[in-house]
């Protein structure tokens, strides 16, 4: 039996998946927002000459990243209503993804501020500046361009870890093709046309963010 | 205007300053000389608390050191630092690392800034590189702007750690004009180097350090003529 695909249907359902497809970019870039500026704090507090921040920062990865995202997720929408803490299905996927992706990005941060060599934080210092101007005015925007290519890496992850926000009730990709398929008994049809969708934005975000950053490398 | 006593320095095991105390008067011209590793940069980079020491106390300007954030950030911007490696923030243009310092620090108003640090280049000699890049930029020239951008701060005091070790011979020339200048209008100045023409000429004092001490000092006349201590000796016999 070979690849008997019902075009004429896909084509009918396909705007219904590309509604799905906005949500899922809405999430990832909600996500990588929210994630960079939680990575950036997390980040900080981790190689501060502070040793209460380190061990704060530390706990953050150990726990963000220990814990399966789909785990949160579950955890975020289903468990905390029975503290009297309740999210939209959107709400809570945006707050899952963003703390998880805020530990990876944390990271990232991290290793692109360390990269930095030694002489321009005591240069800086020596002019006077306190250690957050030093960082801001100095460390930090020497890092942008080395940060673009994980930060890349990093969204497209994001783009694909949307598709576990499906399990809490989220109708983005993956679930508006789980929903069509079961009412239609058309798997095949919507479940490969969901992942070339998948195929089609990680792709297109690839090739956004290496443009970006031979753009990047051309300024300097 | 400096006034050191007592410092001690380990890095682990490692003991790099032992008990080393200093005195240095507003507008003196300090050398610094010592094999590798002696303890140099150490002590000069606990001269504006980079390097925090173990025991001993620095003041300056009747200011004693401590690690209180106004406090040192303060004092640090009274005292310029010239590195070995320039350490010129790549991502900003020769002028606009100049006047870094006088807008984040002093929050001086841009237009000021501008004004000083454009005058500080024309004394280094570099005003037509104010929209380089310090990647554009010879060695010497980097260390140049490196120097306009300390002096941008209007320090007392001005501290130099081997400011011509990574240049090519025939760089060091446009540098070392740049600090005998300083050094002539007056500029309490604390520079490490083995430039000995420049000691010779331009020194107040000599110090020798070795394995953290300071085992001689005196004038530039009486140390490089006789120097007392054999270690020193050996020393000058083989850097001269
Ligand atoms: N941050 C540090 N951690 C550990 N050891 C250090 C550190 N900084 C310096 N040292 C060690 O302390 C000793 C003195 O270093 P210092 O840089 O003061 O020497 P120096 O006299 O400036 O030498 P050089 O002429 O090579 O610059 C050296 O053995 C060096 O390896
Ligand atoms: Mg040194």
């Amino acid at each position: 039996m070979g690849l008997d695909l019902d075009l004429a249907y896909i084509i009918r359902v396909l705007p219904l998946l590309l509604k799905g497809a906005v949500t899922t970019v809405e999430l990832a870039v909600l996500a990588i927002i929210f994630g960079t500026l939680i990575g950036l704090v997390i980040a900080l507090a981790k190689i501060a000459p502070y040793p209460l921040l380190n061990i704060l920062g530390r706990i953050y990865t150990w726990v963000f990243r220990g814990i399966p995202l789909l785990v949160q997720l579950i955890f975020i929408y289903y468990a905390l209503p029975a503290v009297g803490i309740e999210f939209t299905s959107f709400q809570a996927a945006v707050i899952g993804m963003s703390l998880c992706g805020g530990a990876y990005i944390a990271e990232i941060i991290r290793s692109g501020i360390l990269s930095i060599d030694k002489g321009q934080m005591e240069a800086a210092l020596s002019l006077g500046m306190t250690y957050a101007q030093a960082m801001r005015r100095v460390i930090i925007p020497q890092t942008y361009r080395r940060l673009i290519p994980p930060m890349g890496n990093e969204f497209i992850s994001l783009t694909k870890d949307t598709a576990l926000v499906s399990s809490i009730a989220m109708t983005e990709l993956l679930r508006q093709a789980q929903l069509r398929a079961a009412a239609d008994f058309k798997p095949m049809e919507m479940y490969f046309a969901a992942a070339v969708l998948y195929l089609v934005l990680t792709t297109f975000f690839t090739l956004v963010f290496s443009k970006l950053e031979s753009k990047l490398a051309l300024i300097d | 205007m400096i006034h050191v006593s007592d410092l001690d320095k380990s890095f682990g095991q490692l003991h790099v300053l032992n008990n080393i105390s200093l005195d240095i008067a507003p507008g003196e011209v300090i050398v610094i000389i010592g094999p590798s590793g002696s303890g140099k940069s150490t002590l000069l980079r606990c001269l504006n608390y980079l390097e925090v020491p173990d025991s001993g106390s620095i003041a300056i300007d009747g200011e004693i050191l401590t690690l209180h954030t106004q406090d040192i950030t303060r004092i640090r911007s009274k005292i310029g630092m010239v590195f070995q490696r320039f350490n010129l923030f790549p991502h900003m243009t020769v002028l606009e690392n100049v006047i870094e310092g006088p807008l984040t620090v002093k929050k001086t108003a841009r237009a000021e800034a501008v004004k000083k640090g454009e005058a500080l280049l024309e004394k280094v000699g570099l005003a037509d590189k104010r929209a380089a890049r310090p990647s554009q930029l010879s060695g010497g020239q980097q260390q140049r702007v490196a120097i306009a951008r300390a002096l941008a701060m209007e320090p007392a005091i001005m501290l130099f750690d081997e400011p011509t070790s990574a240049l090519d011979p025939e760089l060091v020339g446009e540098v070392l004009v740049v600090m005998k200048a300083l050094a002539k209008e007056g500029m309490t100045m604390v520079v490490v180097t083995h430039e000995m023409g420049f000691a010779r000429e331009v020194a107040d004092r000599v110090l020798f350090i070795d394995e953290g001490q300071i085992l001689e000092e005196g004038s530039p006349e009486e140390f490089f003529r006789a120097p007392k201590n054999e270690r020193a000796q050996a020393f000058l016999s083989k850097i001269l």
